[in-house]
């Protein structure tokens, strides 16, 4: 995985979490920002952004995969996306 | 956290008087259909249910026998023990009832059609004639501080079973088509309930209002919830005072929404009740995590897990709860 390739997906992942999640207009979304703790997704907000991970990089979690340190925040996921496109 | 605030135990929402509890449901319960709402008796959907059962035990200790009326809605996902189940307790408390079956009109709505297309999608070999299929929650509350993934499962003949999970429009698709069965229910209790000059006693107990675990103008609709303020645990401790039958309340908690077995906490709560029910009451009488997580044998950070995953399912099942906004 190159880094430019992980910026495009940090790029692709930030806009999607920047249109989807409810962001009170006080707040500042950054990369490390703990997105569930932050209550951005609720649970179709969480399944969306499963279903948009899979359209954008066709990446399909596992059950195992499904735990809160590949989703809690944009930097996670981007590592998340990162480690599964280059295996 | 005030003086007066008791020490965190496992007996914290233990009833202090079975009897008193009822006496007062019951007084409320008559003023409110008798005066408020000008009614002469209630209607109640009964479904072999801990919660149904004992709000039709209240409401004929409330309104005498010969004004309440159970009725019984199965359809064809239904479980035969439920139908058998509720005229063991109508029959233990001399009531009359009347049994509606809905699979016509959910035929008609095209409740299973819509539902199965769904599934299919997910599974091409699903066909409903030959599986059984239900909706859960995989992912464990106390580990996880994350909103719920939901995983649809097929059963074949045989018992193999496999899961997978749901992607948002065919969840949203499935769920959708499972609320007509709710919203059926409730459409047919206000038939008898008119007819009879009756309210509907809703059957939710407060997890399933609190929580959000019910449909919205399906079995969130009626005139009065009398359990509606009390946690499982305390529905139980009512349900063995009214003599509601034994195996009523021996039988565990189901949503027969879905054709196979399927328990509430693996469709919703995602832990067994009696802790549900003392993690609820910690969190919304603010304790902390440090002295409740001992009393229950889990770890601090399991206990602030399920805080966050309370207040977020709080928040986002306001919807449900919220009258129709009119002030234009």
């Amino acid at each position: 995985m190159t880094t430019t390739t992980k910026v495009s997906i940090s790029e692709k992942v930030k806009e999607y979490v920047k249109n989807a999640a409810s962001i009170p207009p006080d707040m500042e979304l950054k990369n490390d920002t703990l997105i569930f703790d932050e209550g951005l997704f609720d649970s179709m907000g969480f399944m969306a952004l499963i279903s948009f991970i899979d359209e954008e990089f066709g990446v399909q979690p596992g059950d195992d995969e499904l735990v809160v340190e590949n989703f809690e925040s944009i930097d996670a996921i981007v590592n998340y996306l990162s480690e599964k496109l280059s295996a | 956290m005030t003086d007066k605030k008791k020490k965190f135990s496992k007996d914290i929402i233990k009833l202090e008087s079975v009897e008193q509890t009822v006496d007062r449901i019951v007084n409320k319960l008559k003023k409110d259909v008798f005066v408020h709402l000008q009614r002469k008796g209630g209607i109640v959907g009964i479904s072999g249910g801990i919660d149904s059962s004992v709000s039709f035990a209240l409401a004929v200790k409330a309104f005498g026998k010969e004004n309440v009326l159970g009725i019984m809605l199965p359809e064809k996902d239904s479980s035969s023990d439920s139908e058998v189940l509720a005229k063991k307790l109508a029959d233990k408390f001399k009531v009359k009832t009347v049994v509606e079956n809905i699979s016509g009109a959910l035929e008609g709505f095209g409740c299973y059609r819509r539902r199965d297309e769904a599934m299919k999608r997910v599974f091409p070999e699903y066909n409903p004639e030959t599986y059984k299929s239900k909706i859960e929650i995989r992912q464990n509350i106390l580990k996880q501080n994350m909103p719920a993934i939901f995983s649809l499962t097929i059963i074949d003949e045989n018992g193999t079973s496999k899961s997978k999970m749901l992607p948002m429009k065919e969840y949203l698709q499935i769920v959708a088509a499972s609320n007509f069965k709710q919203r059926s229910r409730m459409s047919m209790l206000y038939y008898h309930a008119e007819a009879m000059h009756y309210a509907v006693i809703g059957t939710p107990n407060k997890h399933e209002v609190e929580q959000g675990f019910f449909v919205k103008y399906g079995d969130g609709g009626a005139d009065v919830m009398p359990i509606g303020d009390l946690y499982k645990t305390q529905v139980y401790e009512l349900a063995s005072f009214l003599g509601v039958p034994q195996e009523i309340i021996d039988r565990t908690p189901t949503t027969d929404t879905y054709t196979a077995e399927q328990t509430q906490e693996e469709f919703f709560y995602q832990l067994p009740f009696e802790m549900m029910d003392l993690l609820w009451y910690a969190w919304e009488n603010d304790y902390e995590p440090a002295e409740v997580a001992p009393a229950l044998g889990i770890t601090e950070k399991e206990v602030e897990n399920v805080f966050k995953t309370f207040l977020r399912k709080k928040k986002t099942t306001e919807y449900l709860r919220m009258s129709p906004i009119r002030n234009y």
